[in-house]
Protein backbone atom coordinates (compact mmCIF):
# COMPACT_ATOMS: atom_id res chain seq x y z
CA UNK A 1 0.00 0.00 0.00
CA UNK A 2 1.23 3.46 -0.94
CA UNK A 3 2.09 6.30 1.86
CA UNK A 4 -0.80 8.24 0.83
CA UNK A 5 -3.42 5.42 0.73
CA UNK A 6 -2.01 4.10 4.43
CA UNK A 7 -2.61 7.53 5.81
CA UNK A 8 -6.17 7.71 4.57
CA UNK A 9 -6.77 4.22 5.92
CA UNK A 10 -4.95 5.86 9.67
CA UNK A 11 -7.36 8.88 8.73
CA UNK A 12 -10.46 6.86 8.71
CA UNK A 13 -9.79 4.75 11.62
CA UNK A 14 -9.14 7.91 13.51
CA UNK A 15 -12.65 9.03 13.11
CA UNK A 16 -13.71 6.07 14.45
CA UNK A 17 -14.46 7.94 17.66
CA UNK A 18 -16.35 10.78 16.42
CA UNK A 19 -18.99 8.10 14.53
CA UNK A 20 -19.41 5.42 17.94
CA UNK A 21 -19.96 8.30 19.77
CA UNK A 22 -22.62 9.16 17.44
CA UNK A 23 -24.32 5.74 18.23
CA UNK A 24 -24.12 6.58 22.02
CA UNK A 25 -25.73 9.82 21.47
CA UNK A 26 -28.58 8.92 19.11
CA UNK A 27 -29.79 5.41 19.62
CA UNK A 28 -30.91 5.72 23.30
CA UNK A 29 -33.43 8.47 21.69
CA UNK A 30 -34.45 5.55 18.72
CA UNK A 31 -34.52 3.29 21.64
CA UNK A 32 -37.34 5.52 22.96
CA UNK A 33 -39.31 6.18 19.52
CA UNK A 34 -39.04 2.57 18.64
CA UNK A 35 -40.28 1.20 21.81
CA UNK A 36 -43.45 3.72 21.85
CA UNK A 37 -44.20 1.68 19.01
CA UNK A 38 -43.83 -1.62 20.07
CA UNK A 39 -45.98 -3.70 23.08
CA UNK A 40 -44.21 -5.47 26.14
CA UNK A 41 -43.79 -8.76 24.57
CA UNK A 42 -41.23 -6.95 21.58
CA UNK A 43 -39.97 -4.27 24.03
CA UNK A 44 -38.73 -7.62 26.39
CA UNK A 45 -38.78 -10.66 24.57
CA UNK A 46 -39.13 -10.99 20.68
CA UNK A 47 -37.60 -7.48 19.50
CA UNK A 48 -35.79 -5.61 22.13
CA UNK A 49 -32.93 -3.52 19.69
CA UNK A 50 -34.51 -3.06 16.45
CA UNK A 51 -36.87 -1.18 14.84
CA UNK A 52 -40.41 -1.91 15.39
CA UNK A 53 -41.85 -4.52 13.02
CA UNK A 54 -45.45 -3.37 13.16
CA UNK A 55 -46.06 0.31 14.09
CA UNK A 56 -48.88 0.19 17.11
CA UNK A 57 -50.25 3.44 16.82
CA UNK A 58 -52.58 2.69 19.58
CA UNK A 59 -49.70 3.91 22.09
CA UNK A 60 -49.96 7.35 21.29
CA UNK A 61 -53.47 6.90 20.95
CA UNK A 62 -53.48 5.46 25.26
CA UNK A 63 -51.00 8.03 26.09
CA UNK A 64 -53.27 11.23 24.70
CA UNK A 65 -56.01 9.78 26.83
CA UNK A 66 -54.38 9.16 29.80
CA UNK A 67 -51.97 12.11 29.98
CA UNK A 68 -53.51 15.32 29.70
CA UNK A 69 -50.60 16.70 27.01
CA UNK A 70 -52.86 19.67 25.47
CA UNK A 71 -52.84 21.02 29.07
CA UNK A 72 -49.28 20.72 30.23
CA UNK A 73 -48.15 21.80 26.53
CA UNK A 74 -50.36 24.94 26.77
CA UNK A 75 -49.21 25.86 30.72
CA UNK A 76 -45.73 25.04 29.37
CA UNK A 77 -46.18 27.37 26.77
CA UNK A 78 -47.63 30.24 28.44
CA UNK A 79 -45.30 30.74 30.92
CA UNK A 80 -41.98 29.73 28.52
CA UNK A 81 -43.82 32.35 26.26
CA UNK A 82 -44.85 35.24 28.62
CA UNK A 83 -41.11 34.95 30.53
CA UNK A 84 -38.83 35.39 27.38
CA UNK A 85 -41.05 38.38 25.83
CA UNK A 86 -40.74 39.92 29.20
CA UNK A 87 -37.08 38.73 29.88
CA UNK A 88 -35.91 40.66 26.33
CA UNK A 89 -38.30 44.22 27.18
CA UNK A 90 -36.89 44.39 30.55
CA UNK A 91 -33.32 43.61 29.92
CA UNK A 92 -33.31 45.71 26.67
CA UNK A 93 -34.42 48.39 27.84
CA UNK A 94 -32.00 47.78 30.64
CA UNK A 95 -28.82 47.25 28.78
CA UNK A 96 -30.24 50.71 26.39
CA UNK A 97 -29.44 52.48 30.11
CA UNK A 98 -26.44 51.29 31.21
CA UNK A 99 -24.89 51.20 27.86
CA UNK A 100 -26.15 54.53 26.14
CA UNK A 101 -27.45 56.91 28.49
CA UNK A 102 -25.08 58.99 30.58
CA UNK A 103 -25.58 59.04 34.47
CA UNK A 104 -23.22 58.65 37.62
CA UNK A 105 -23.41 54.94 38.74
CA UNK A 106 -23.96 53.24 35.97
CA UNK A 107 -21.09 51.09 36.32
CA UNK A 108 -22.43 49.82 39.91
CA UNK A 109 -25.52 49.13 38.63
CA UNK A 110 -24.40 47.16 35.70
CA UNK A 111 -22.10 45.18 38.47
CA UNK A 112 -24.66 44.78 40.82
CA UNK A 113 -26.97 42.97 37.65
CA UNK A 114 -23.85 40.38 37.20
CA UNK A 115 -23.97 39.79 40.75
CA UNK A 116 -27.19 37.44 39.63
CA UNK A 117 -25.19 35.17 37.24
CA UNK A 118 -22.86 33.96 39.71
CA UNK A 119 -26.34 32.47 42.03
CA UNK A 120 -26.72 28.95 42.30
CA UNK A 121 -30.30 29.12 41.76
CA UNK A 122 -30.66 26.48 44.39
CA UNK A 123 -30.16 29.19 47.30
CA UNK A 124 -33.13 31.46 46.35
CA UNK A 125 -35.41 28.36 46.67
CA UNK A 126 -36.49 28.77 49.83
CA UNK A 127 -37.51 32.64 50.29
CA UNK A 128 -38.99 32.10 47.28
CA UNK A 129 -41.29 29.40 48.15
CA UNK A 130 -42.19 32.01 50.59
CA UNK A 131 -42.27 34.87 48.63
CA UNK A 132 -44.43 32.81 46.08
CA UNK A 133 -46.95 31.61 48.90
CA UNK A 134 -46.75 34.89 50.84
CA UNK A 135 -48.15 36.73 47.57
CA UNK A 136 -50.67 33.95 47.16
CA UNK A 137 -49.25 33.28 43.87
CA UNK A 138 -48.77 29.27 44.93
CA UNK A 139 -50.43 27.39 41.85
CA UNK A 140 -50.14 30.31 39.21
CA UNK A 141 -48.51 31.27 36.17
CA UNK A 142 -46.99 34.23 37.75
CA UNK A 143 -45.22 31.63 40.36
CA UNK A 144 -43.25 30.70 37.38
CA UNK A 145 -43.01 33.86 35.26
CA UNK A 146 -41.61 36.09 37.74
CA UNK A 147 -38.69 33.87 39.09
CA UNK A 148 -37.67 32.79 35.43
CA UNK A 149 -37.63 36.44 34.51
CA UNK A 150 -35.51 37.20 37.69
CA UNK A 151 -33.32 34.58 36.72
CA UNK A 152 -33.25 35.29 33.09
CA UNK A 153 -32.18 38.90 33.48
CA UNK A 154 -28.56 38.47 34.35
CA UNK A 155 -27.26 37.17 31.53
CA UNK A 156 -29.72 38.46 29.43
CA UNK A 157 -28.57 42.37 29.93
CA UNK A 158 -25.08 41.21 29.80
CA UNK A 159 -25.46 40.18 26.16
CA UNK A 160 -27.75 43.21 25.67
CA UNK A 161 -25.08 45.24 27.06
CA UNK A 162 -21.90 44.07 24.62
CA UNK A 163 -24.26 44.17 21.62
CA UNK A 164 -24.98 47.76 22.27
CA UNK A 165 -22.28 49.38 23.55
CA UNK A 166 -20.65 48.37 20.19
CA UNK A 167 -22.71 50.41 18.54
CA UNK A 168 -21.36 53.76 17.39
CA UNK A 169 -21.64 56.86 19.10
CA UNK A 170 -22.92 58.89 16.37
CA UNK A 171 -26.54 57.14 16.47
CA UNK A 172 -27.59 59.16 19.28
CA UNK A 173 -26.40 62.50 17.88
CA UNK A 174 -28.21 61.51 14.46
CA UNK A 175 -31.50 60.32 16.38
CA UNK A 176 -31.16 63.94 18.70
CA UNK A 177 -30.61 65.75 15.47
CA UNK A 178 -33.78 64.27 13.87
CA UNK A 179 -35.99 65.57 16.49
CA UNK A 180 -36.50 62.05 17.94
CA UNK A 181 -37.92 61.27 21.53
CA UNK A 182 -35.07 59.16 23.42
CA UNK A 183 -38.23 56.71 23.29
CA UNK A 184 -38.17 57.03 19.76
CA UNK A 185 -34.37 56.05 19.64
CA UNK A 186 -34.96 53.09 21.83
CA UNK A 187 -38.22 51.90 19.91
CA UNK A 188 -37.42 53.10 15.85
CA UNK A 189 -33.22 52.84 16.27
CA UNK A 190 -32.32 50.65 18.69
CA UNK A 191 -34.31 48.06 18.86
CA UNK A 192 -34.15 46.78 14.88
CA UNK A 193 -30.22 47.27 15.57
CA UNK A 194 -30.50 44.82 18.16
CA UNK A 195 -32.65 41.94 16.64
CA UNK A 196 -30.05 39.80 15.80
CA UNK A 197 -28.66 39.78 19.66
CA UNK A 198 -32.78 39.23 20.53
CA UNK A 199 -32.86 36.36 18.48
CA UNK A 200 -29.93 34.99 20.02
CA UNK A 201 -31.18 36.01 23.80
CA UNK A 202 -34.78 34.92 22.92
CA UNK A 203 -34.01 31.15 21.86
CA UNK A 204 -32.58 30.81 24.81
CA UNK A 205 -34.18 31.62 27.36
CA UNK A 206 -37.44 29.86 25.83
CA UNK A 207 -35.49 26.59 26.10
CA UNK A 208 -34.38 27.29 29.25
CA UNK A 209 -38.19 28.38 30.88
CA UNK A 210 -39.44 25.52 28.32
CA UNK A 211 -37.21 22.27 30.45
CA UNK A 212 -36.95 24.40 33.66
CA UNK A 213 -37.55 21.12 36.76
CA UNK A 214 -36.58 22.68 39.85
CA UNK A 215 -38.57 25.70 40.46
CA UNK A 216 -41.62 23.82 39.20
CA UNK A 217 -41.35 21.36 41.43
CA UNK A 218 -41.44 23.03 44.31
CA UNK A 219 -43.47 25.83 43.20
CA UNK A 220 -46.19 23.90 41.35
CA UNK A 221 -48.29 21.30 42.92
CA UNK A 222 -51.46 21.95 41.35
CA UNK A 223 -52.20 19.00 38.38
CA UNK A 224 -53.56 21.67 36.03
CA UNK A 225 -51.51 24.11 36.50
CA UNK A 226 -48.03 21.70 35.94
CA UNK A 227 -45.72 22.25 33.05
CA UNK A 228 -44.64 19.54 30.25
CA UNK A 229 -41.51 18.49 32.90
CA UNK A 230 -44.04 18.28 36.02
CA UNK A 231 -46.41 16.10 33.95
CA UNK A 232 -44.22 13.65 32.61
CA UNK A 233 -43.43 12.91 36.17
CA UNK A 234 -46.64 11.45 36.88
CA UNK A 235 -46.46 9.05 34.29
CA UNK A 236 -43.60 7.30 35.48
CA UNK A 237 -45.56 6.33 38.43
CA UNK A 238 -48.58 5.08 37.37
CA UNK A 239 -47.60 3.84 33.65
CA UNK A 240 -44.05 1.47 34.75
CA UNK A 241 -46.25 -1.55 33.42
CA UNK A 242 -46.48 -0.01 30.08
CA UNK A 243 -43.72 1.11 28.19
CA UNK A 244 -45.30 1.11 24.81
CA UNK A 245 -47.41 4.12 26.12
CA UNK A 246 -44.58 5.92 28.44
CA UNK A 247 -42.27 5.63 24.96
CA UNK A 248 -45.52 7.33 23.12
CA UNK A 249 -45.62 10.00 26.19
CA UNK A 250 -42.09 10.89 26.07
CA UNK A 251 -41.84 11.05 22.11
CA UNK A 252 -44.92 13.72 22.33
CA UNK A 253 -43.76 15.43 24.62
CA UNK A 254 -39.92 15.52 23.14
CA UNK A 255 -40.89 15.77 19.52
CA UNK A 256 -41.42 19.71 18.98
CA UNK A 257 -38.34 20.46 20.58
CA UNK A 258 -36.36 18.67 18.56
CA UNK A 259 -37.75 19.78 15.35
CA UNK A 260 -37.14 23.64 16.40
CA UNK A 261 -33.80 22.19 16.74
CA UNK A 262 -33.14 20.30 13.55
CA UNK A 263 -34.65 23.52 12.07
CA UNK A 264 -32.77 25.91 13.95
CA UNK A 265 -29.92 24.08 14.61
CA UNK A 266 -26.65 26.70 14.17
CA UNK A 267 -28.74 29.92 15.95
CA UNK A 268 -30.02 27.09 18.64
CA UNK A 269 -26.52 25.72 19.52
CA UNK A 270 -25.28 29.59 18.93
CA UNK A 271 -27.92 30.73 21.84
CA UNK A 272 -26.91 27.88 24.08
CA UNK A 273 -23.43 28.48 23.90
CA UNK A 274 -22.99 32.72 23.80
CA UNK A 275 -22.54 32.16 27.38
CA UNK A 276 -19.17 31.37 27.37
CA UNK A 277 -18.19 34.91 26.18
CA UNK A 278 -20.08 36.21 28.87
CA UNK A 279 -19.62 34.50 32.12
CA UNK A 280 -15.94 33.29 30.98
CA UNK B 1 -26.73 65.97 24.04
CA UNK B 2 -25.72 64.92 27.56
CA UNK B 3 -29.08 66.32 28.26
CA UNK B 4 -30.80 63.78 26.06
CA UNK B 5 -29.10 61.02 26.62
CA UNK B 6 -29.24 62.27 31.53
CA UNK B 7 -33.30 62.17 30.92
CA UNK B 8 -33.65 61.05 34.72
CA UNK B 9 -37.68 60.48 33.79
CA UNK B 10 -36.55 58.15 30.42
CA UNK B 11 -33.81 56.58 32.78
CA UNK B 12 -35.91 55.85 35.63
CA UNK B 13 -38.54 53.86 32.99
CA UNK B 14 -35.75 52.11 31.60
CA UNK B 15 -33.98 50.87 34.50
CA UNK B 16 -36.22 50.41 36.97
CA UNK B 17 -38.85 47.33 35.68
CA UNK B 18 -35.54 45.62 35.56
CA UNK B 19 -33.82 46.19 38.72
CA UNK B 20 -36.92 45.80 41.00
CA UNK B 21 -38.21 42.15 39.53
CA UNK B 22 -34.69 41.05 39.94
CA UNK B 23 -33.78 42.43 43.26
CA UNK B 24 -36.98 41.38 44.74
CA UNK B 25 -37.28 37.88 43.66
CA UNK B 26 -33.20 37.40 43.33
CA UNK B 27 -30.91 39.38 45.41
CA UNK B 28 -33.65 39.57 48.50
CA UNK B 29 -34.22 35.89 48.89
CA UNK B 30 -30.22 35.36 48.40
CA UNK B 31 -30.06 37.74 51.39
CA UNK B 32 -33.01 35.90 53.57
CA UNK B 33 -30.99 32.66 52.99
CA UNK B 34 -28.22 34.02 54.44
CA UNK B 35 -30.07 36.03 57.18
CA UNK B 36 -32.47 32.88 57.98
CA UNK B 37 -29.54 30.49 58.26
CA UNK B 38 -28.93 31.79 61.69
CA UNK B 39 -32.37 31.21 62.66
CA UNK B 40 -34.58 28.36 64.05
CA UNK B 41 -37.24 28.94 61.65
CA UNK B 42 -40.12 26.14 59.91
CA UNK B 43 -41.32 28.71 57.66
CA UNK B 44 -44.41 29.71 59.98
CA UNK B 45 -43.86 30.92 63.24
CA UNK B 46 -41.66 33.71 64.29
CA UNK B 47 -37.84 32.59 64.04
CA UNK B 48 -36.06 32.41 67.18
CA UNK B 49 -32.04 33.75 66.81
CA UNK B 50 -29.88 30.90 67.06
CA UNK B 51 -26.77 32.25 65.77
CA UNK B 52 -24.10 29.26 64.81
CA UNK B 53 -26.41 26.42 65.88
CA UNK B 54 -27.52 25.65 62.70
CA UNK B 55 -23.81 25.52 61.13
CA UNK B 56 -22.47 23.71 64.13
CA UNK B 57 -25.05 21.15 63.91
CA UNK B 58 -24.50 20.72 59.99
CA UNK B 59 -21.23 20.03 60.49
CA UNK B 60 -22.10 17.06 62.59
CA UNK B 61 -24.34 16.32 60.29
CA UNK B 62 -23.41 12.62 58.24
CA UNK B 63 -25.88 13.78 55.35
CA UNK B 64 -23.34 16.24 54.60
CA UNK B 65 -19.89 14.22 54.06
CA UNK B 66 -22.38 11.58 52.16
CA UNK B 67 -23.80 14.96 49.63
CA UNK B 68 -20.28 16.53 49.75
CA UNK B 69 -18.83 13.31 48.41
CA UNK B 70 -21.53 12.10 45.77
CA UNK B 71 -21.02 16.41 44.15
CA UNK B 72 -17.30 15.11 44.04
CA UNK B 73 -18.19 12.27 42.52
CA UNK B 74 -20.80 13.80 39.74
CA UNK B 75 -18.31 16.53 39.38
CA UNK B 76 -16.09 13.96 38.55
CA UNK B 77 -17.97 12.11 35.90
CA UNK B 78 -18.42 15.32 34.68
CA UNK B 79 -14.98 16.19 33.58
CA UNK B 80 -14.16 12.84 32.95
CA UNK B 81 -16.56 12.32 30.52
CA UNK B 82 -17.94 15.81 29.59
CA UNK B 83 -14.41 17.05 29.03
CA UNK B 84 -12.27 14.85 28.91
CA UNK B 85 -13.49 12.97 25.88
CA UNK B 86 -15.24 16.05 24.68
CA UNK B 87 -11.62 17.73 24.15
CA UNK B 88 -10.54 14.09 22.01
CA UNK B 89 -13.65 14.24 19.97
CA UNK B 90 -13.16 18.23 19.18
CA UNK B 91 -10.03 17.71 18.31
CA UNK B 92 -10.57 14.97 16.16
CA UNK B 93 -13.99 16.47 14.68
CA UNK B 94 -12.00 19.90 13.97
CA UNK B 95 -9.55 18.29 11.40
CA UNK B 96 -10.13 19.78 8.08
CA UNK B 97 -10.31 16.10 6.76
CA UNK B 98 -13.05 14.88 9.30
CA UNK B 99 -16.60 14.37 6.79
CA UNK B 100 -19.89 14.73 8.32
CA UNK B 101 -19.12 17.72 11.05
CA UNK B 102 -22.50 19.13 10.61
CA UNK B 103 -24.47 15.73 11.11
CA UNK B 104 -21.69 14.77 14.34
CA UNK B 105 -22.83 18.23 16.10
CA UNK B 106 -26.38 17.80 15.29
CA UNK B 107 -26.41 14.56 16.54
CA UNK B 108 -24.32 15.59 19.93
CA UNK B 109 -26.65 18.59 20.43
CA UNK B 110 -29.82 16.73 20.57
CA UNK B 111 -30.14 15.61 23.88
CA UNK B 112 -29.22 19.36 25.26
CA UNK B 113 -32.85 20.37 24.16
CA UNK B 114 -35.06 17.49 25.95
CA UNK B 115 -36.75 17.82 29.23
CA UNK B 116 -34.37 16.39 31.79
CA UNK B 117 -37.47 14.76 33.12
CA UNK B 118 -37.85 12.33 29.48
CA UNK B 119 -34.49 11.50 29.77
CA UNK B 120 -33.99 10.53 33.47
CA UNK B 121 -37.12 8.45 32.23
CA UNK B 122 -35.59 7.50 29.19
CA UNK B 123 -32.19 6.46 31.59
CA UNK B 124 -34.49 4.73 34.28
CA UNK B 125 -36.05 2.63 31.27
CA UNK B 126 -31.95 1.90 30.00
CA UNK B 127 -31.17 0.79 33.63
CA UNK B 128 -33.73 -1.34 34.19
CA UNK B 129 -31.84 -4.45 35.79
CA UNK B 130 -34.37 -6.86 34.07
CA UNK B 131 -35.46 -5.32 31.01
CA UNK B 132 -33.39 -2.43 30.44
CA UNK B 133 -31.19 -2.26 27.26
CA UNK B 134 -27.69 -1.53 29.38
CA UNK B 135 -28.05 -4.78 30.75
CA UNK B 136 -29.25 -6.67 27.86
CA UNK B 137 -26.39 -5.13 26.09
CA UNK B 138 -23.45 -6.52 28.34
CA UNK B 139 -25.59 -10.36 28.17
CA UNK B 140 -25.63 -10.10 24.06
CA UNK B 141 -22.26 -9.21 24.19
CA UNK B 142 -21.44 -12.15 26.45
CA UNK B 143 -19.89 -9.43 29.26
CA UNK B 144 -21.12 -10.92 32.89
CA UNK B 145 -21.73 -7.63 34.14
CA UNK B 146 -25.40 -6.94 34.80
CA UNK B 147 -26.17 -5.45 37.87
CA UNK B 148 -29.20 -3.41 39.73
CA UNK B 149 -27.64 -0.19 38.01
CA UNK B 150 -29.85 2.60 40.12
CA UNK B 151 -29.92 0.54 43.15
CA UNK B 152 -26.37 0.35 43.99
CA UNK B 153 -24.95 2.12 47.07
CA UNK B 154 -21.63 2.49 45.38
CA UNK B 155 -22.32 2.81 41.95
CA UNK B 156 -26.04 4.59 41.30
CA UNK B 157 -24.16 8.01 41.91
CA UNK B 158 -22.07 7.18 38.90
CA UNK B 159 -24.74 5.45 36.70
CA UNK B 160 -27.13 8.93 37.73
CA UNK B 161 -23.90 11.31 36.97
CA UNK B 162 -23.66 10.12 33.94
CA UNK B 163 -26.96 10.27 32.39
CA UNK B 164 -26.22 14.38 32.93
CA UNK B 165 -23.09 13.61 31.74
CA UNK B 166 -24.66 12.19 28.45
CA UNK B 167 -27.34 15.02 28.14
CA UNK B 168 -24.82 17.64 28.22
CA UNK B 169 -22.14 16.02 26.28
CA UNK B 170 -23.36 18.19 23.15
CA UNK B 171 -23.30 21.27 25.30
CA UNK B 172 -19.80 21.17 26.00
CA UNK B 173 -18.69 19.47 22.62
CA UNK B 174 -19.93 22.50 21.06
CA UNK B 175 -17.96 24.79 23.29
CA UNK B 176 -14.86 22.52 23.17
CA UNK B 177 -15.17 22.40 19.74
CA UNK B 178 -15.77 26.45 19.24
CA UNK B 179 -12.51 26.91 21.03
CA UNK B 180 -10.54 24.61 18.78
CA UNK B 181 -11.71 26.41 15.80
CA UNK B 182 -10.99 29.84 17.49
CA UNK B 183 -7.39 28.73 16.97
CA UNK B 184 -5.58 30.62 13.90
CA UNK B 185 -4.34 27.43 12.01
CA UNK B 186 -0.75 28.57 11.35
CA UNK B 187 -0.13 28.20 14.92
CA UNK B 188 -0.87 24.44 14.86
CA UNK B 189 0.75 24.11 11.01
CA UNK B 190 3.92 26.00 12.47
CA UNK B 191 4.27 23.29 15.01
CA UNK B 192 3.90 20.13 13.12
CA UNK B 193 6.52 21.93 10.07
CA UNK B 194 8.83 22.06 12.97
CA UNK B 195 8.52 18.19 13.06
CA UNK B 196 6.05 18.23 15.99
CA UNK B 197 3.81 14.88 15.22
CA UNK B 198 -0.45 16.14 15.42
CA UNK B 199 -1.05 15.15 18.93
CA UNK B 200 2.34 16.70 20.11
CA UNK B 201 1.32 19.89 18.73
CA UNK B 202 -2.28 19.65 19.72
CA UNK B 203 -0.82 18.72 23.44
CA UNK B 204 1.75 21.64 23.24
CA UNK B 205 -0.05 24.37 21.24
CA UNK B 206 -4.00 23.95 20.95
CA UNK B 207 -4.61 22.88 24.36
CA UNK B 208 -2.66 25.47 26.15
CA UNK B 209 -4.33 28.00 24.02
CA UNK B 210 -7.99 26.70 24.83
CA UNK B 211 -8.07 27.84 28.45
CA UNK B 212 -10.15 30.43 28.50
CA UNK B 213 -12.54 27.72 27.04
CA UNK B 214 -11.58 25.14 29.42
CA UNK B 215 -11.86 27.56 32.19
CA UNK B 216 -15.50 28.00 31.70
CA UNK B 217 -16.03 24.41 30.64
CA UNK B 218 -15.07 23.21 34.10
CA UNK B 219 -16.35 25.50 36.12
CA UNK B 220 -19.63 24.63 34.60
CA UNK B 221 -19.05 20.52 35.03
CA UNK B 222 -18.37 21.50 38.39
CA UNK B 223 -20.70 23.57 39.81
CA UNK B 224 -23.49 21.24 38.06
CA UNK B 225 -21.67 18.58 40.03
CA UNK B 226 -21.72 20.12 43.46
CA UNK B 227 -25.42 21.40 42.69
CA UNK B 228 -27.03 18.40 41.52
CA UNK B 229 -30.71 17.71 42.40
CA UNK B 230 -32.73 16.49 39.63
CA UNK B 231 -31.53 12.87 38.42
CA UNK B 232 -31.39 12.07 41.88
CA UNK B 233 -34.94 13.58 42.81
CA UNK B 234 -36.31 11.47 39.63
CA UNK B 235 -34.08 8.60 39.47
CA UNK B 236 -34.17 7.47 42.80
CA UNK B 237 -35.14 9.85 45.24
CA UNK B 238 -31.67 10.28 46.49
CA UNK B 239 -31.92 6.74 47.53
CA UNK B 240 -31.42 3.51 48.13
CA UNK B 241 -31.44 4.71 51.65
CA UNK B 242 -29.75 8.17 52.22
CA UNK B 243 -26.59 7.50 49.50
CA UNK B 244 -27.66 9.54 46.65
CA UNK B 245 -27.77 12.84 48.54
CA UNK B 246 -26.42 15.97 47.09
CA UNK B 247 -26.17 19.19 48.70
CA UNK B 248 -29.46 20.40 47.04
CA UNK B 249 -31.13 17.42 48.21
CA UNK B 250 -30.65 18.15 51.60
CA UNK B 251 -31.91 21.39 50.78
CA UNK B 252 -35.39 20.38 49.48
CA UNK B 253 -35.49 17.51 52.28
CA UNK B 254 -34.68 19.78 55.33
CA UNK B 255 -36.92 22.74 53.72
CA UNK B 256 -39.82 21.12 51.89
CA UNK B 257 -39.96 17.52 53.90
CA UNK B 258 -38.96 18.52 57.23
CA UNK B 259 -39.94 22.43 57.59
CA UNK B 260 -36.68 22.90 58.63
CA UNK B 261 -36.21 26.21 57.08
CA UNK B 262 -33.46 27.82 59.19
CA UNK B 263 -31.24 24.39 58.93
CA UNK B 264 -32.10 24.20 54.92
CA UNK B 265 -30.69 27.88 54.98
CA UNK B 266 -27.70 27.00 56.26
CA UNK B 267 -27.00 23.97 53.81
CA UNK B 268 -28.39 26.78 51.12
CA UNK B 269 -25.20 29.43 52.36
CA UNK B 270 -22.74 26.68 52.25
CA UNK B 271 -23.57 25.59 48.50
CA UNK B 272 -22.82 29.15 47.67
CA UNK B 273 -19.61 29.08 49.39
CA UNK B 274 -18.43 25.75 47.80
CA UNK B 275 -19.62 26.78 44.48
CA UNK B 276 -18.09 30.55 44.28
CA UNK B 277 -14.42 28.67 45.62
CA UNK B 278 -14.57 25.96 43.18
CA UNK B 279 -15.07 29.08 40.72
CA UNK B 280 -12.05 30.66 42.20
CA UNK B 281 -10.20 28.11 42.35
CA UNK B 282 -10.46 27.16 38.13
CA UNK B 283 -9.69 30.55 37.63
CA UNK B 284 -6.88 30.75 39.49
CA UNK B 285 -5.60 27.55 38.51
CA UNK B 286 -6.06 28.03 34.71
CA UNK B 287 -4.63 31.97 34.80
CA UNK B 288 -1.56 30.75 36.82
CA UNK B 289 -1.03 28.31 33.60
CA UNK B 290 -0.98 31.19 31.40
CA UNK B 291 2.20 33.25 33.31
CA UNK B 292 4.18 29.54 33.13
Amino acid sequence: MSRTALRKVGQTVLQIPLWLYLVVSIYPLFWMVSYSLKNNDEIFVTNPFGFPTHFRFENYVNAWKQFNVPRYFLNSFVVSIVSTVLILLLALMFAFAVARMKWRFRSAVRTYMIIGMFMPLQVIMIPLALLVRDFHLTNTYGALILPYVAIGLPFSTMVFYGFLVGIPKEIEEAACMDGSSIYGLFLKIILPLALPAIATVAIFQFLNNWNEFTLAYILISEETMKTLPLGLLFFQGSYSTDWGAMGAVMTIASLPMVLVYLFLSEQVERAMTVGSAVKG
Amino acid sequence: MNNYLGNKKALAIFLLPALIIYSVVLIYPVLQTVFRSFYDWDGLSTPVFSGLSNYKELFGDPLLGTSLKNGAIFALVLVVFQIGLGTVLALICADPRTRGRKLLKTAYFVPVVLSVTVVCQLWIAMYDPTNGLINRLFSLLHIPYEQNWLNSPTQSIIAIAFVNAWQFMGYQFALLYAGVKAIPEDYFEAATIDGCSKWRAHLHVTLPLMRETFKFCFVIAITSGIGAFVQMLIMTNGGPGTTNYTLTFMIYRYAFMESNYGYACAVSVLLVLISLLATLVINKVFDRGQQA
